[in-house]
């Protein structure tokens, strides 16, 4: 019983110490008391770093073929091994992270744009625009994703684009209920009503103190969300509509040549799935460990940061 | 010598998980034919086999798909059929009697084929185990003919009237002659379906209308999950088939396919022909001592249809320069099946052992082709006027599968270094089917090509203007009538001569790029005896003369 | 009081109902490359395929279509499948229990795994336990299913050659084998679901647990046990009853994956062929069938909550 008592207690630390490091101490705190979710902030530190230094990372360039090293298991030369095109995975790999933090980062921005905008709008304005929005997201919330994506994508052909507007239109929906609820607790504060009896305009209001109160639940949503948006990509790979070459993807090797190659070249598919897994892992530690930080809810009367 | 015309769609191509590039050498390598008359055959046993794709029904008069096609072969039987047994080298389709005990032919256009007598249907109703006449074989080719919507229609287009001159025997009149008219009527397309069935049933796509005069009954079907056939006990050859029963599990995952068969449920390599993926091999082989194995081709290849009158494809040097630069040899290292093996492909695929023309016979520039040389290509897009190459889109699917993929990757890369960049149009399966195949593309369209079972096909569908399939809109007098004219060659080796003679010139005017194809390597237990793998879907035929030694 | 919020629940549902057949109606007429142009395939002659369809009823105007089929549905007629020419009904009777059983195991096990670790995770919140607990559980979510499912099947043939039994058994064969060849799909179908399920029980009962009256339960000297299960689990199980709605829903569209690899003939497998095969009547029929269920679902999941939670009943 102890233990939860103690759970309520802040560490106590000087208020000049804050002013100056402020960041850096609240980082360091962060990874003391959240180690999982710092770990997990590290892994997607490494896979940012992959993405951006990707030409200077890689060793080879992804596409290309490197004679005589078909199927080579990993070496000095080649780190994770070469596949059976010939080409280096640990280039591919490098590069297929580019392409996933592509794919999710935009895919999770338009969907929290549309989510938000639903979401946020939905609830402030009530009645029966609200409704008929629920209606809506309802309906679509109900389909089996399958279907949806399938016909998006017969539609408007495979591509990374054509992915990433069918994923972003399925993350929006499930998001936008979220937020939903998020702006309505929001909205059951007194000073939105205050500021409405003041006379401001609606979008000074939302902006100026619905968005702020929001943005730690909608933070949130986008790192969990990045971790679904790289399985989803592997996940339809296997189904044959993931992205297509010759941009490398994780998800495509793993459920390609990979699965085909399983026990020949264990190690065509060992790496993009460890990769996979990595990723997502991180953003579900990372975002867990957000939540636990973020959340006004935790953060009540009863006590300062719960753990 | 003549080759039964069936043939795949493009969907089952889907299912087969793509790029069983086929025909390579002459079954070198693993060869393992078994002297076929040296055992007696055992009677008894049930053979478990597996097939990727469900049917999705089973009138074989609706449809093409080897889905269908491949489970009537196990309970129906046509006029003349292929040879099957261990002693028929794969890639050839000898001939022999199926219902029909002899045939004559008193002119070119008109066939007299004799039935066996006391030939039956399966006992089960409504047709009840009666005797086979000559009724039957006029109305199943009279269906054939004239029912709307029948796609494989075009096997028999020549056909004119259909006589039942008595009980046992059928006069078939063609309105001109085709030389190919005995390989038609053996492909695994034109079963010899029952009246009653049609009547009863409407249609024959229900499995209680699965009724035929072949080796075997169709107990049980249960969609995608199995199929289980039992022994004819009426069927017209005494002694057959040795087996008591086949049971076919339908399995779509390759992996999961794989597993079952390295724990020992199936008797024959699990993928399409009895084929185990090379790739696969080297764990298969520790746990499966005494594995009889054979190399063969699989039967299908990769083609590139090319625009002809679109610039800059008008130009021939332009078309020899693609194909210089298309480097099949590596095609063939990176697929899964092949791992190296394999042989080009001239119009012809390759594992039309009797009729495809070896590559050394091609004339010198038609042999240059298939030398992978991206200098070569270069110099010859120079001398068409483009010394920095070109840009080209190429529109595909990936419905195929990852193996047709790394194909088409390797063949860019190819065609990169020649200088010529291909933009690469990726199309979802269905909408590729309906567009792209049929020639609605922009400059470059690829696919894996023909699937027919029949040579014939490969020519007459792709280069004769006005034909749906002629996706690069070949119209050369020259090689129309070349075409016509081999259909009405009736001698084999003057015929032979005329298809080289096709090919040839097809080889000279490059009217398509031709992938290699693949040579698989198809395994099966070696308590299974006189069993020979070979192209086409006729399992049902190879499978009766093998017999079960446990 | 719960009556009427139940009848108020289901007015609500009959719009979404609505917009999602006409969703369900047209989306795969988007798609381009219609039925019997994929029947024929390359042997088409041009005349056939008009023929085909117009037997097929395909060249109708799409609101002609639209309502005929409305009307259908609302008969109980879920139409023909234009490839099998078999009833819909038929098709999906064949497939709905295998998925169901499927489905319904899966969302056992996530909620088996999931409600445990969760407690376990949040009672002994940033420990040793609670760390081991999350990783294990975040890890299973984060193998992609389908490699998951390679990898119990395709290693042990490598290594032992055994595999699971595969090959469907049906349940009049054989009920106890029936039953058991689900065991391992469904727990790797709802390893995921397990993990959210676990996470945010983890959450909320975090926050319980640091309300008020938990701490006056604590005062008042209970024990453990007590305190956590009696006082706070009811009331921090409530959100995780919503998700758990969600979680179904994306369980039922993972279930293709793992059709296909364990080989259960199920409803997903069976739709991703019909979408590839453009058979209108059956993407329909499944479709609606699907959303329909679901939307029953969240019907139940409402009414759970209302159970659970009197305000929601008043309001």
């Amino acid at each position: 019983m102890a233990k939860y008592a103690d759970a309520y207690v802040l560490p106590e630390v000087p208020r000049e110490i804050w002013g100056l490091g402020g960041r850096t101490r609240a980082l360091l705190l962060f990874c003391r008391r959240k180690p999982l979710g710092a770990i997990g902030g590290a892994i997607v530190a490494v896979m940012l770093l992959m993405a951006l230094g990707a030409p200077w990372i890689a060793r080879y360039d992804f596409d290309a073929s490197i004679p005589g090293a078909r199927m080579k298991a990993p070496s000095p030369q080649f780190w994770m091994g070469t596949d059976n095109l010939s080409r280096d995975v640990w280039s591919r790999v490098v590069y297929g992270a580019r392409v996933s933090v592509t794919v999710g980062f935009v895919t999770i921005a338009l969907a929290t744009l549309v989510a938000s905008v639903v979401g946020v709008s939905s609830a402030y304005l009530g009645g029966v625009y609200d409704m008929a929005v629920q209606r809506v997201v309802d309906a679509w919330m109900s389909f089996p994703y399958l279907m949806i994506i399938l016909s998006l994508l017969a539609v408007l052909g495979p591509g990374v684009l054509n992915l990433i507007l069918s994923l972003s239109i399925l993350v929006a929906a499930q998001s936008a209920r979220v937020i939903r609820s998020a702006t309505l607790s929001v909205m059951q504060n007194p000073y939105i009503e205050s500021a409405r009896a003041l006379g401001g305009g609606h979008l000074r209001i939302i902006v100026r103190y619905v968005l702020p109160n929001v943005t730690a639940t909608i933070l949130i949503l986008a790192t969990i969300g990045l971790g679904g948006v790289i399985l989803a990509e592997s996940s339809l790979s296997f189904l044959g509509l993931g992205v297509p070459p010759p941009q490398p993807s994780w998800g495509a090797m793993l459920a390609g040549s990979g699965r085909s190659y399983m026990q020949r070249a264990p190690w065509m598919a060992f790496w993009p799935g460890a990769a996979i897994s990595l990723a997502v892992f991180g953003f579900n530690m990372l975002g867990d460990a957000l939540r636990d930080v973020l959340d006004p809810r935790l953060r009540g009367t009863s006590g300062r940061l719960a753990g | 010598m003549d080759q039964p015309a069936s043939s795949l769609t493009r969907r089952d191509m889907l299912k087969l998980g793509g790029a069983a590039l086929a025909a390579g050498t002459t079954g070198a390598g693993l060869l393992a034919a078994q002297p076929a008359a040296a055992q007696t055959p055992k009677r008894g046993g049930t053979f478990r086999l597996r097939l990727a794709v469900s049917p999705v029904h089973f009138d074989p008069q609706q449809t093409v798909a080897f889905s269908t096609m491949v489970p009537l072969s196990f309970s129906h039987s046509r006029l003349v059929k292929v040879k099957a047994g261990s002693s028929v080298k794969p890639g050839t389709t000898p001939l022999e009697p199926d219902l029909a005990e002899s045939w004559t032919q008193p002119n070119d256009t008109t066939y007299v084929f004799k039935l066996r007598r006391g030939a039956r249907w399966h006992p089960k109703p409504p047709v009840n185990g009666r005797e086979v006449t000559a009724e039957d074989v006029k109305y199943t080719y009279e269906r054939f003919l004239t029912l709307p919507g029948n796609p494989n229609r075009g096997l028999l287009e020549q056909v004119d009237k259909i006589e039942a001159v008595d009980k046992y025997t059928v006069k078939f009149t063609l309105k001109e002659p085709f030389a190919w008219f005995l390989d038609a009527l053996a492909s695994t397309s034109t079963w010899i379906i029952a009246k009653e069935a049609v009547e009863q049933y409407g249609d024959l796509k229900r499995p209680e209308a699965c009724i035929g005069t072949g080796p075997w009954m169709l107990e049980r079907y249960e969609p995608n999950v199995r199929f289980t056939w039992v022994r004819n006990p009426n069927y017209f050859l005494p002694g057959l088939p040795h087996a008591d029963g086949v049971d076919i599990a339908l399995e779509t995952d390759p992996s999961t396919a794989l597993a079952v068969w390295l724990a020992g449920r199936y008797d024959f390599a699990p993928e399409y022909g009895m084929v185990v993926r090379r790739s696969d091999l080297d764990a298969v082989k520790p746990r499966k001592p005494g594995l009889q194995m054979q190399d063969y081709i699989v039967g299908f290849g990769g083609i590139t249809w090319i625009k002809l009158e679109q610039e800059p494809f008008k130009d021939v040097r332009v078309r020899r320069a693609l194909a210089i630069a298309t480097n099949w040899k590596e095609v063939l290292e990176t697929n899964a099946w092949s791992q190296g093996h394999g042989a080009p492909n001239p119009a012809i695929p390759a594992a039309f052992r009797d009729w495809s023309i070896p590559i050394d016979q091609l004339p010198a520039e038609g042999r240059r082709l298939y030398e992978h040389d991206p200098r070569e290509a270069k110099r010859l897009l120079a001398e068409a006027g483009y010394p920095s190459g070109f840009k080209t889109t190429l529109e595909t699917t990936a419905g195929y599968g990852p193996d047709w993929m790394d194909a088409v990757q390797v063949t860019l890369a190819g065609w990169k270094k020649a200088g010529i960049e291909a933009d690469l149009k990726l199309k979802e399966y269905g909408a590729f089917v309906s567009t792209t195949l049929f020639g609605k593309f922009d400059k470059m369209g690829g696919g894996l090509f023909g699937l027919w079972a029949d040579p014939e096909s490969y020519l007459y569908r792709y280069f004769m203007p006005g034909q749906p399939l002629n996706a690069s809109g070949v119209n050369d007098p020259k090689l129309t009538e070349m075409i016509r004219l081999q259909r009405r060659t009736f001698s084999a080796a003057k015929r032979r001569e005329i298809v080289y003679d096709i090919q040839r010139y097809v080889a000279q005017h490059v009217y398509g790029l031709y992938g290699p194809s693949v040579s698989a390597v198809a395994a099966w237990e070696p308590y299974v005896k006189n069993f020979g793998p070979n192209i086409g879907h006729d399992y049902g035929g190879r499978l009766m003369v093998a017999w079960l030694d446990r | 009081m719960l009556r009427r919020y139940l009848l108020k629940r289901l007015v609500v549902a009959i719009p979404s109902l609505l917009i999602a057949s006409l969703i369900v109606f047209t989306l795969p007429r988007l798609l381009p490359g219609d039925a019997v142009q994929l029947m024929l395939e390359e042997k088409a002659y041009a005349k056939d395929l008009d023929e085909l369809r117009h037997k097929l009823g395909l060249d109708r105007p799409i609101y002609v279509q639209y309502f005929a089929w409305l009307g259908q549905v609302v008969r109980g007629d879920l139409g023909e499948s234009l490839w099998t020419r078999r009833t819909v009904a038929e098709e999906l009777a064949a497939r709905l229990p295998v998925t169901l059983l499927l489905g319904g195991m899966a969302a056992a096990f996530a909620v088996i795994i999931g409600i445990p670790i969760g407690v376990l995770s949040a009672v002994r919140a940033d420990t040793l336990r609670d760390y081991v607990a999350r990783s294990a559980a975040i890890l299973g979510l984060s193998v992609p299913g389908f490699w998951l499912a390679t990898l119990v099947i395709i290693l042990p043939a490598l290594w032992w050659g055994w595999t699971p039994h595969l090959g469907f058994t049906e349940f009049s064969k054989n009920p106890t084998a029936h039953v058991l060849q689900f065991i391992l799909p469904s727990l790797i179908l709802g390893i995921a679901s397990g993990a959210s399920i676990m996470r945010l029980t983890r959450a909320m009962l975090l926050e319980v647990l640091r309300q008020d009256y938990v701490r006056t339960a604590w005062a008042k000297g209970l024990r453990e046990r007590a305190v956590v299960l009696k006082h706070s689990l009811k009331n921090a199980v409530i959100p995780v009853v919503t998700v758990f709605g969600i979680q179904v829903a994306q369980i039922f569209s993972a279930t293709v994956i793992i059709e296909s690899i364990f080989q259960l003939p199920g409803m997903g497998r069976f739709l991703f062929d019909a979408i590839l095969q453009r058979d209108y009547p059956v993407i329909q029929g499944i479709n609606l069938l699907v959303v329909s269920i679901i939307v029953l679902l969240n019907l139940l999941v409402d009414l759970t909550y209302a159970v659970l939670d009197p305000r929601i009943r008043y309001s």
